[in-house]
Parts: C-alpha cells; sequence; structure tokens
C-alpha cells in the first residue's frame, strides 16, 4: 500500500476514522447534538473528498477502484448517510439510542457500501458487504423501545449469516476453480477452465448469487424484506433498502462489464429469477396494510426491475440499470423520511388506520409522501416514469421483449396499490390524532429528495450524460 | 503425501451441507449459529486446499480475514442473543413471529 493509494482511498479514510473519533468522543462527552452535527459533517466531508481529490490511482491494492464510478457511488452512499443521520436525529435523540455509536456505525456502513460498490477483487467484495451488514444487524435491533425492533434484528442476523456463509463459500469455489480473486481473471478463467473445475466454478457463481440474492432480496429469498423494515427505525429501513442494495447492484454493473460471455451462461437463471422477483413483489405488495411493509414489497419489485437492466449487458442497459438506481435511492429514502418525520413518543405511523386522513393534517409531508410514492409507481414527470423508460428500452433493444412485458405488469399491479396508500392519506378528514410536526433538518432532507425527484423526472438528460460518462 | 485437490473439496462440501442442514432443521438460534460456523469453515478449508493446489498465497490470506469476520460476526450474533433471551426469554427462533403481513 503505497502513498497513491491512501489517497485514492481518502473518502473511505474519512470515514471510517471519522466514525471511530466519534465512537472515541462518546465513552466520555455523550451529548447527542454535537455528535449528530459531526456524523453529518464527517459524511459530507467524504462526499466533498470524492468529488474533489482527483484519485492518482485507477486501482487500490488490486482490491477496489478509484475510478469516477466508483466515485460517483462514494459520493452518493456518503450523501446518504449524511441524509440517514440527519432524519435520524430525533429518534437518537428522544429514544435514547446513543448517539456516537448510532453515528459512527452508520458512517461505517457508508464505508463499506461506498467500498462494495468499486470492488474489484473478490476479497475486497467480501469485505465491504460484512461491513455494512454488521453495521445493519446492530442499527436495526438499536431501538429497545420498539417491540418488534429485537425481532427484525434476528431475522435481518439469520438470514444475513446465511448470505455469509453462501457467500465465502461461492467465492471459495471460484477460487478453487480459477486460481484468481481479481474479478476479471476470475470471470475469464470459468470459459477457459475444464471438466470438473469448470463445474465448480458455476456452481460458485450460483452461490455467489445466491447471496447476493439474500441481500438485495430476489425472489425466492426475500421473505425476510417485510419483517425487517417493519421493526426497524424508519430511517435505519430507509438506508436498508436503498444503500445497502444499491451497493450491490453497483458492484454487479461492475461484475457485468468484466464479465464477457460467462454472463449469457447465466443469463437464463437470472431471467427466471427477475420475473419471479417483480411477480412476488407486485402480489405481496398488494395485501399489505402496513405503510413500512408496502415499501418493503416495492423494493423487491424494484430490485427485479434493476435485474432487467442488469441482464441486457449493454452499455445502454448499464447506465439505465445505473439511472434507476439513483432514482429509486432517492425515491424510496424519501418516503422513508417521510415516515421517520411524523414519529413521535407513540412510535411511526404504520398501519393504514393511523395513515387514515392525514392528508389533511400534515399536508405538505402527505402530498410529498404522494410525490414519492407516484414516482415509485413511475408516473410522467417523476424520476420513477424517466427511470423505467429507459430500462424497459435498453431490454427492448437487447431483445428481452418477454421480460419487458412482465415488468409492465408488475407496474400497472404497482400502481394499484400504491394509489390506495393516496387514497387513505385523502380519506375522511376526522378522527385522525396529528403526529409530530417535524424539525428542520427533516423538513430539509424531504425537500432536497423531492426536488431531485421533479429534476430527474423533467430533465433526466443531466443525469444520463454524467452517468455514460462515468461508464466510459 | 499431498492428499488429492478432489477429496479436499468434496470433503468441504460435505461439510458444507452439515453445516446448512443445521442451519434449515435446528430451531434453536445458538444451533443455526453454530451451523453458519461450520458453512463458513467448509469455505475456509476450500481455500486452504484452493491456496496449495494453485500454488498462491491469496486463499490463506481469505481465510484470515474470513477468521476475523466471523469472530466480528460471532460476538454481534452472541450480544444479539442476550438482547433476545431478556427480551422473551427463550431462544427458538419460531417463536419470533410477532410481525404479520
Amino acid at each position: 500500500m503505497s502513498v497513491n493509494d491512501l489517497l485514492a482511498l481518502t473518502p473511505i479514510l474519512i470515514l471510517v476514522l471519522g466514525g471511530t473519533a466519534l465512537l472515541m468522543v462518546c465513552a466520555w462527552y455523550r451529548a447527542p447534538r454535537p455528535l449528530l452535527a459531526g456524523g453529518v459533517t464527517v459524511a459530507l466531508m467524504a462526499a466533498l473528498a470524492a468529488g474533489l481529490v482527483p484519485p492518482p490511482a485507477t486501482e487500490i491494492s488490486g482490491l477496489f477502484s478509484a475510478t469516477s464510478y466508483a466515485r460517483f457511488f462514494t459520493i452518493l452512499w456518503s450523501l446518504l448517510a449524511a441524509a440517514g443521520i440527519m432524519i435520524s436525529a430525533r429518534y437518537v435523540i428522544d429514544w435514547r439510542l446513543g448517539a456516537g455509536e448510532y453515528v459512527s456505525l452508520v458512517l461505517y456502513a457508508a464505508a463499506g457500501m461506498a467500498l462494495l460498490s468499486s470492488a474489484t477483487h473478490l476479497l475486497g467484495l467480501f469485505l465491504a458487504l460484512e461491513t455494512f451488514t454488521l453495521a445493519f444487524y446492530i442499527l436495526i435491533a438499536c431501538n429497545r423501545r420498539c417491540e418488534f425492533a429485537a425481532e427484525a434484528g434476528l431475522k435481518y442476523l439469520l438470514t444475513g449469516a446465511v448470505a455469509t456463509g453462501f457467500m465465502a463459500f461461492g467465492i471459495a469455489l471460484i477460487y478453487a476453480s480459477s486460481g484468481s480473486l481479481h474479478l476479471p481473471e476470475a470471470l475469464t478463467s470459468l470459459t477457459t477452465a475444464t471438466g470438473a473445475l469448470q463445474a465448480w466454478g458455476f456452481l460458485g457463481w450460483g452461490m455467489f448469487l445466491v447471496a447476493i440474492g439474500f441481500k438485495i432480496s430476489l425472489a425466492p429469498f426475500h421473505l425476510w424484506t417485510a419483517d425487517v423494515y417493519q421493526g426497524a427505525p424508519a430511517p435505519v429501513s430507509g438506508l436498508l433498502a436503498t444503500g445497502s442494495k444499491g451497493a450491490v447492484v453497483a458492484a454487479l454493473v461492475g461484475v457485468i462489464a468484466v464479465a464477457g460471455p460467462v454472463w449469457h451462461d447465466l443469463q437464463d437463471l437470472l431471467w427466471f429469477m427477475a420475473v419471479i422477483t417483480m411477480l412476488a413483489g407486485a402480489f405481496g405488495a398488494f395485501t399489505q396494510q402496513n405503510l413500512k411493509r408496502l415499501l418493503a414489497y416495492s423494493s423487491v419489485v424494484h430490485m427485479g426491475t434493476l435485474l432487467v437492466g442488469l441482464i441486457c449487458q449493454s452499455a445502454e442497459g448499464n447506465v439505465a440499470t445505473v439511472f434507476y438506481l439513483v432514482a429509486y435511492v432517492i425515491t424510496s429514502f424519501g418516503a422513508f423520511a417521510v415516515i421517520a418525520s411524523l414519529a413521535d413518543e407513540r412510535g411511526e405511523p404504520m398501519h393504514f388506520d393511523q395513515w387514515r386522513g392525514l392528508g389533511y393534517r400534515h399536508p405538505i409531508r402527505c402530498a410529498v409522501l404522494s410525490l414519492f410514492l407516484l414516482s415509485l409507481a413511475g408516473l410522467p414527470a417523476t424520476a420513477g416514469f424517466m427511470a423505467k423508460l429507459v430500462i424497459f428500452q435498453a431490454a427492448l433493444h437487447s431483445g428481452f421483449t418477454g421480460l419487458v412485458l412482465v415488468g409492465i405488469f408488475a407496474s400497472l399491479i404497482s400502481f394499484a396499490f400504491y394509489l390506495r396508500v393516496i387514497l387513505v392519506l385523502y380519506q375522511s378528514q376526522n378522527e385522525t390524532s396529528s403526529w409530530h410536526p417535524g424539525s428542520a433538518m427533516e423538513h430539509a432532507v424531504l425537500t432536497v429528495c423531492a426536488s431531485a425527484v421533479l429534476l430527474l423526472g423533467l430533465f433526466p438528460g443531466i443525469l444520463l450524460d454524467l452517468i455514460s460518462l462515468i461508464l466510459t | 503425501m499431498m492428499i488429492p485437490f478432489g477429496h479436499a473439496l468434496a470433503f468441504a462440501a460435505a461439510l458444507f451441507i452439515l453445516g446448512l442442514t443445521c442451519v434449515l432443521a435446528r430451531r434453536q438460534i445458538i444451533m443455526i449459529l453454530i451451523g453458519v460456523e461450520i458453512m463458513l469453515n467448509a469455505a475456509s478449508l476450500v481455500f486452504i486446499a484452493a491456496s496449495a493446489y494453485w500454488q498462491q498465497a491469496d486463499g490463506q490470506v481469505f481465510v484470515i480475514l474470513l477468521m476475523a469476520i466471523t469472530a466480528a460476526e460471532v460476538a454481534v450474533a452472541l450480544a444479539m442473543v442476550v438482547y433476545l433471551w431478556r427480551r422473551k426469554k427463550t431462544m427458538i427462533a419460531d417463536q419470533f413471529n410477532g410481525m404479520r403481513g
């Protein structure tokens, strides 16, 4: 590891060392507000460093890339961490969650996500994945007041641990068959290896995909999602739905970029997974009476749609995938932020009975929530519509008509259940109680998310150009 | 005498399947976690065998880091087990079924 490598790692080092510093400080100084402010500052500094410090090397120790693609996601996850800490502030203060620990765990998670998005080596990929998974185990269960937090933590822990087992064994088999952990070599040797070694290699990649399926909740490995999102505090669910899944998808874009013809052998399997994921998510969401569970199933549908973009394995498909990912991250995080901003000492509004008529009590935030839901549904003039358009276009150009038809069918079903939430929001004026008016920071996060959703919906060209620039 | 690569892989695969069976069949949280540990140890074994087969240190480095990760995971998992025990006085995974769709 040379000085250049360290310089290229600057944003990650800021996140990790900043998180550690806050953890040390909180051993003696436990006032939550300065610690939270410190966490936001560290995350923003990391984003700034990623944007301003040009990386002197393109690959760090052969483990992580430091290309503009990696930098893009480092900025995105750092900003997400900052927003996540901002909307958790009231949770941490009111529910006494331990500010230093909470903030440093969010920062470690962001570091893990940023590293995962830039992994070029199976070891780097595994370590980065475990970094944020371990942080999330604790973050999910950290709220001792909520009766379901511990249960949610247990469910994420058990599925996460099994996924880790599959991931480790899969990578071990890939290494056994190829003799290399560096992604390009590990993938190309799959075509050159012979006999039993090739079979082990394919088995390894299959197990690798099972672990990925657990992490980004592809059907049939999606059953944990709704329970975990329901039990975790809304800001953590927001980070889990966007960052932890988005980082894995970002890493997959990097994998298929170097996969070459091997990807064709896995395409049928992925085609099948994408179809059942989209359908399972859409039908699962239909019967939900709880907004957090509904958003969980919505994330399952979106992961299925993202898989459509990945299957294409074309430059257009990759651009569409990254665009869709960014649009989904902003929108879904915004929806969880609305829930977080309404939470008070009673907890969070979750069940539809608690949301009924809330559109008249909290008109602005419910309008913003409706905007996010419409964007998730893919209504024109929102980010979600453009995202769906580019991804289905890319799939059509690559000749996956069947997949596009299933995707559109799933979108139509999704539209019905998002609309149901909006109807609930604007039903019967009376009988609902008010929730928390929300802090200034929460309103700031919501404003940024809502304007980004509209901006990406009306002027998608800006981001699309940027993404095609960083992908080449 | 060198152990053939295939034998090491077959043994590790058997170990992995045993671990997975333990995870799927046992309902006690501690036993499930032990099953996961066995799965991870099977992975370590493959790494060591492959490292010897390809005459590289990469696999051995991975094993050391895997041990560190496993230790961290066990630390978090056992803390969670204590926390769950305090809340519900049970170690059976199926008892944690409070959330319904």
